[in-house]
């Protein structure tokens, strides 16, 4: 405890030190330093209730958020589509390089969106399906969209083989955009994107399974980390009040810190590099950083869980 | 184990009256029977002392050794994942009643695959810092261990980057393997983001027989020529760090080598019993040196110097060749088999977690492996990863922890 005291001090300014004092009220507890916590060490050891003077979130409460979400997800798109404009027009010029220019930034469009776990549904699967569960994998004609394209110039070198898909790409975008507006979307799993497109990433992009031909699952990656910014922002004002540890200032730290790792790999390289182009080191770097974010991330959907409370059940041990 | 239990259980007699007779003999096997180097050992292993446990305390059933690199950014943070392993592996090693979650409490406190009641049964965790840790980042090169360094490659080696070196070394010990996983987890889950997962491999020890050694997967008891544990003044000499001789704060400590060496199982298999034990130098049945009848017996190398009953080049009189001048260089070993996947041509890839602690690596382990270079085992023994470590001395209490003393 000594130790995690001596970690925060230095580090944080004196608003972090009342919010702790206050903590420690709540609690009447003294063995609550973890809410000023500014190490990411023992993320989960003990924790405060949240006090039963603030009101439950109920759906009303995801309004707000997820009109905002939509918002941001139609720009994305609407920038996605002019750079898959660019991607078609770079393949009508049989102009390899431009090509995966352009589709890198198309990719990363759409990592932004935060798409996880299917939550667009069988459009998602158009866009970014990977060929997992198709009988066939990557030679079934069911396997479409970016991947596929990704496939045709980095491993087949043929911009030949990406028209007809990027043609596919450019319709199926823009019929999201169109549903966007009016998609429903649930608010629990809205709240469970806070640490699920991250999961998402160190399962399908830092494994390597996602992008193999182009190995830009950093790409994917950068783009999941503004996702996931963008995401925690609509819901801000929502889990600020029902935060008594404190998880979101440092879930924002933990994500600012995987962001400004990234920024320095592409400072470095002239761009984000090829995942497993990387040195040993950088690697691990990247995939703890992106591990402890999720872990950090993990706590939000509870804070702000929409569901009317169940009726009270014996906890555990 | 679970063969034979349910065997008896079964009342079936026929024809084994051997196996029936030796596992009464064993005697209460009901609780303990799957013990490692000495019964079963639910009771907790301190993880408070001058030194840490996982040493020389017996070994348990399982094993696991797993390295990590730190991503801290400074040395604050590095220092806080050390504490933070320290406190989990207290409450580990002491059993607790786990917090499984309750409603609207976030992600679930414990990984639960141990149930409500954490038992400790006989877990160790045993820290221990590798070379690059005291590099340029986090100002420690003047408190490293002076004999530590990066383990170099051996003329017979064939390590593999992805399971050598490390900047910290967890070694945990246990007599279930769902314990191991179970700490495993908890330990990475509290130092996520700080300390990223480079290797792991996993181990085991052969059901204990009635008395000596285990055997390894090339079929011959080892471990038998051990250094006594309970002999404390030997393990002065040949375990401990003394004061003096090191920087103050290692005091206590020791050096942990490990090494994954891969056996080539089915090469040695077809390879003829005779010819294997002049390679080993020990009796396959037995164990007992070539010559000799039982296992403990000295392989007496002053009546053979010619190595006509044990050849000069066999593996044990390599090793340890008994004179004067060697026995200095003995190492505590606590080692493990392991057994994982397969190679490209299908063939098994299992062998040995070879794990040994010395006070100092160059005088004891580094002198034994020179010995051993070139040594007819070679062909079927492929070292393909490992590092070396230092384990600093025990928390000394509860708000102690293990390494505290770097940044004291």
């Amino acid at each position: 405890m000594l130790s995690l005291q001596r970690a925060v001090l230095p580090a944080v300014a004196g608003a972090v030190i009342v919010a702790a004092a206050i903590v420690l009220l709540v609690r009447g507890g003294g063995e609550s330093t973890e809410g000023a916590n500014a190490a990411p060490a023992r993320p989960y050891a003990e924790r405060s209730v949240i006090p039963s003077t603030i009101r439950r979130v109920t759906p009303a409460d995801y309004r707000a958020p997820l009109r905002s979400y939509r918002r941001h997800v139609r720009a994305a798109l609407a920038r996605m589509l002019v750079d898959v404009a660019g991607l078609r027009a770079a393949i009508a010029r049989d102009d390899l390089s431009g090509a995966k220019a352009a589709w890198l930034r198309a990719f990363a469009d759409y990592g932004t969106i935060g798409a996880a776990y299917g939550a667009f549904g069988e459009l998602d699967r158009a866009i970014n399906g990977l060929p997992d569960g198709l009988p066939g994998g990557a030679d079934s004609a069911r396997f479409t969209g970016l991947h596929r394209i990704e496939r045709a110039l980095w491993r087949r070198r043929s911009t030949d083989a990406a028209r007809a898909p990027a043609a596919r790409l450019a319709r199926d975008v823009t019929r999201l955009r169109t549903r966007v507006a009016t998609l429903d979307i649930d608010p629990l799993e809205y709240s469970l994107r806070a640490h699920e497109i991250l999961e998402d990433s160190l399962h399908l992009e830092l494994s390597g399974r996602a992008s193999p031909w182009s190995g830009a699952a950093l790409v994917a990656l950068r783009a999941n980390v503004r996702g996931t910014q963008v995401v925690v922002r609509t819901l801000r004002r929502l889990v600020l009040r029902r935060d008594p540890d404190r998880r979101l200032p440092q879930a924002d730290r933990a994500l600012r810190r995987l962001a400004r790792a990234l920024d320095d790999l592409a400072r470095a390289h002239g761009g984000l590099p090829a995942w497993p182009s990387l040195t040993t080191r950088d690697s691990e770097r990247i995939a703890a950083l992106t591990a402890g974010a999720a872990e950090q991330l993990a706590y939000i959907p509870e804070l702000i869980d929409p569901r009317p409370p169940r009726p009270a059940q014996r906890a555990f041990g | 184990m679970m063969r034979r239990r349910t065997f008896l259980a079964g009342g079936a007699a026929a024809g084994t009256g051997a196996v029936l007779g030796r596992v009464l003999g064993e005697g209460a096997p009901a609780q303990g029977a799957q013990a490692g180097d000495a019964g079963t050992t639910a009771r907790p292993v301190p993880f408070e002392g001058a030194h840490q446990a996982g040493v020389v305390d017996p070994r348990p059933r399982h094993a696991i050794f797993a390295a990590f690199d730190s991503v801290a950014p400074n040395r604050t943070e590095l220092a806080d994942a050390l504490a933070a392993l320290s406190d989990r592996a207290r409450r580990l090693t002491r059993g607790y009643d786990a917090l499984l979650g309750a409603p609207s409490e976030g992600p679930t406190p414990d990984s639960g695959i141990l149930g409500p009641q954490v038992q400790p049964s006989g877990l160790t965790v045993t820290i221990a810092l590798g070379a690059t840790l005291f590099d340029g980042r986090y100002g420690l090169a003047d408190r490293r261990p002076r004999r530590l360094r990066t383990m170099p490659t051996f003329p017979d080696d064939a390590l593999v980057p992805d399971e050598t070196h490390g900047d910290l070394l967890l070694q945990l010990c246990a007599d279930e393997e769902q314990v191991l996983l179970h700490a495993l987890r908890d330990l990475m889950r509290a130092t996520r983001g700080t300390l990223a997962a480079r290797w792991k491999i996993q181990g085991y020890l052969p059901e204990a027989p009635a008395k000596g050694a285990g055997r390894n997967l090339l079929g011959f008891k080892d471990g038998t020529a051990n250094p006594d544990t309970s002999d404390r003044d030997l393990m002065r000499r040949l375990v401990w760090v003394a004061r003096g001789d090191e920087p103050d704060w290692a005091a206590d400590g020791t050096y942990q080598v490990v090494r994954i060496i891969r056996n080539r199982v089915e090469f040695w298999d077809r390879v003829a019993r005779s010819e294997q034990e002049l390679m080993i130098g020990r009796d396959k049945a037995t164990g007992a040196p070539l010559g000799r009848r039982a296992e403990n017996d000295d392989p007496d190398y002053a009546h053979d110097p010619d190595g006509e009953r044990i050849p000069t080049d066999a593996h044990i009189r390599l090793a340890r060749p008994r004179t004067a001048a060697t026995e200095g260089s003995r190492i505590l070993r606590r080692s493990y088999n392991y057994s994982r996947g397969l190679d490209e041509a299908g063939q098994l890839d299992m062998g040995l977690v070879f794990c040994c602690f010395q006070a100092d690596v160059e005088r004891q382990f580094a002198a034994v492996q020179k010995r051993l270079a070139g040594e007819p085992l070679v062909d079927y023994i492929v070292p393909t990863g490992g590092g070396y470590f230092f384990v600093p001395p025990g928390a000394r209490d509860e708000q102690d922890w293990v390494g505290s003393g770097l940044f004291a």
